[in-house]
């Protein structure tokens, strides 16, 4: 029996960094894989970006507390298809998170860059919709509040 | 180009007198599909495509005759079979992208029959379409689907 939920969030952050700058952290499978990819409490097992409309990017990640969190070793994966790009301006891109080869969410994410003074207000919306297993809206939110502040951390140290 | 972005959610709920099984059929086998989700009588038409598995694409085309050419391309995310069908979507207008969508399609027994229920979330861009004019498509499609089912 499937069970669906759906529901939309809403993130603004100002970064002291050029809309060029902060876009490229985006588009930069380097940079990208900076904050967005790595992270502590994880192991990577693969990721690849191919960043044109139409391309896809894909990661598979262990999360090291899959015993005590889910009771069983833990694989993230997430899967990625660009729909638009707009250089330094707009993001959107369609993706699916799974647990152990079990899909449980697909979402629409759209990322505005607008210059704002010397920095970039940054706007990121997300659609998703949840099923069996998922996380649900408010951890997801919390994950892409973490991301985000992540870059702020990357874009601050690569200046 | 001052570029902007409606974000909105819509949902559409239909009962049908045809079994989950028979309506899911509609939307997972192409020669089905073709016959219910298309544009008005008059319009010119592209060939329907549709590769039914997650992952595969489906795409049409069409519009007035000498008018504008409306494109819509899917992708397949998410299929329970009878019961679940999730798609995201662009549509474009000649060669200007207009929207980028997440459509939820579930398919419950309601009685002898079923219960539709279409999800829609979307990003309209750059002020060239709505969710209510979306909406309103979306339910002539859903119209169409009724009548393809009773035949």
């Amino acid at each position: 029996m499937t069970n669906t939920n759906h529901g939309t969030f809403f993130i603004e952050r100002r970064y002291d960094a050029s809309p060029q700058r902060v876009f490229a952290a985006w588009s930069d499978a380097d940079s990208k894989r900076a904050w967005h990819v790595e992270g502590k409490g994880w192991e990577l097992h693969s990721y690849e970006l191919d960043f044109r409309e139409g391309g896809r990017e894909s990661g598979s990640f262990r999360f090291l507390d899959g015993v005590k969190v889910f009771g069983e070793e833990t694989t993230f994966s997430n899967e990625t298809i660009y729909d638009e790009i707009i250089p330094n301006e707009r993001l959107i891109f369609t993706y699916s998170m799974s647990r152990n080869g079990k899909r449980f969410s697909v979402s629409l994410a759209t990322v505005e860059f607008k210059g704002d003074g010397a920095g970039t207000r940054l706007m990121f919306t997300e659609h998703a919709a949840f099923f069996e297993g998922a996380d649900g809206l408010q951890m997801r939110e919390q994950g892409w509040q973490e991301l985000l502040g992540k870059l702020d951390a990357f874009l601050a140290k690569s200046a | 180009m001052q570029r902007s972005v409606s974000h909105a959610t819509f949902v559409i709920e239909r009962a049908y007198k045809a079994t989950p099984a028979k309506v899911f059929a509609a939307f997972a086998d192409p020669k089905s599909k073709a016959q219910w989700f298309v544009g008005p009588d008059n319009w010119e038409k592209s060939d329907h495509k549709l590769d039914f598995r997650v992952g595969g694409k489906e795409s049409v085309s069409g519009g007035p005759p000498g008018g504008v050419v409306h494109y819509y391309n899917a992708t397949i995310w998410d299929i329970v079979e009878g019961e679940r069908i999730i798609t995201s979507y662009e549509m474009h207008l000649n060669k200007t992208r207009i929207s980028v969508s997440v459509g939820t399609t579930e398919i419950k027994s309601s009685g002898a029959g079923s219960k539709l229920i279409y999800t829609e979330q979307g990003a309209f861009l750059d002020g060239y379409d709505d969710a209510g004019e979306r909406e309103r498509g979306t339910q002539e499609l859903f119209n169409q689907l009724e009548r393809h089912l009773a035949r």
